[in-house]
């Protein structure tokens, strides 16, 4: 059983991953807040009794329904009051962009200069925007798989879907991202 | 951080390791979040852990109280007092019993009382089996 201190510093650990990967899926900062925080109430509420390495698996699984959630909420409220598209979001942020505070940020390696901080940035800003457009579905696998560090069949339970279909999506994925980046003359 | 040559038909080992590539340049943008954001996922944090720390203590004292767990590891009573709480079911067993075998003496009874008067009746007990008798019986006894 996890002990509090334990739940802490799990949490502690993936809240800024979680956050960006629902932020890839929604587009929105305050949803994407929101699905985080409805996630770790979950797990503390439902899965605190649970062993420290059962957690990650058990979170991932969370924060995926919630996302599903919050765009089957989305699809009904888009339905019941606008003509927006299924899965269409609109940006209740006003005008803060993510992805442009990446080049805003007051932390800077100490040693790197203007030029290379501002091409990092762009880099970072270049691979975030590939991993949103890429299909929801490639997007979870291929970020369950290789940013959470979840195995096949991990992904493939958190997903709810075969190991073969996660073997699948996490390809197409990488194949889309090195296809486009190579476009963009992005060398990793 | 040495090129790395994007094939799309990578084999899985240079699959996983453009995977890990990304990732890494993924949690550095994780790790330049705002501060804003950072502070909401700490509030976040601390708001689940407290939730949690609530559900624990509401659910202890009901145990508690229900002594769900007490009864269980605990003996506060000794032997005696384990075969008294398991006299109430003995003696529902016994009254049972008592019951059933009443029932049946009262039937056996019954079903002697029956042949008794058959067996000193006047009229023989095959007359019961002929059909003109078992009519005028319906048609109750007059004919």
């Amino acid at each position: 059983m996890a002990t509090e201190k334990e739940l802490d510093a799990f949490l502690k650990g993936v809240e800024k991953r979680a956050f960006k990967r629902s932020y890839y899926h929604v587009r929105n900062e305050e949803s994407a807040l929101d699905i985080v925080q409805d996630s770790m109430m979950k797990l503390a509420e439902h899965y605190g009794h649970k062993p420290v390495d059962e957690l990650p698996m058990l979170f991932q699984r969370i924060l995926t329904n919630s996302t599903l959630d919050w765009f089957r909420r989305q699809k009904t409220k888009n339905a019941l009051f606008s003509h927006l598209s299924d899965f269409e979001t609109q940006d209740e942020g006003g005008d803060f962009d993510i992805l442009e505070s990446l080049l805003l940020s007051t932390n800077p390696e100490q040693n790197e200069s203007a030029q290379d901080h501002a091409q990092r940035a762009q880099t970072l800003r270049a691979i975030e925007s590939e991993i949103q457009d890429l299909p929801a579905r490639q997007r979870e696998a291929f970020l369950m798989r290789y940013w959470e560090e979840l195995d096949v069949a991990e992904t493939a339970s958190a997903m709810g879907c075969s190991q073969g279909s996660v073997k699948t999506h996490c390809s197409r994925a990488v194949a889309a991202l090195a296809k486009a980046l190579r476009i963009r003359g992005i060398c990793l | 951080m040495k090129p790395f040559l994007i094939n799309p038909m990578a084999q899985n080992a240079t699959t996983a390791e453009f995977g890990a590539r990304i990732a890494a340049r993924l949690d550095e943008s994780a790790q330049e979040l705002p501060d804003h954001v950072a502070q909401r996922l700490c509030r976040a944090r601390m708001q689940a852990l407290s939730h949690g720390r609530q559900l624990r203590r509401q659910v202890a004292p009901v145990l508690a109280t229900s002594g769900g767990l007490r009864w269980i590891k605990q003996d506060h009573f000794g032997f005696w007092g384990r075969a008294s709480s398991v006299l109430p079911l003995i003696a529902l067993l016994i009254g049972l019993m008592s019951i059933g075998i009443l029932q049946e003496q009262q039937r056996a009874h019954e079903i002697a009382e029956v042949d008794t008067e058959l067996l000193t009746s006047d009229l023989p007990p095959v007359a019961y089996t002929d059909p003109g008798f078992a009519q005028y019986l319906k048609a109750g006894g007059q004919d």
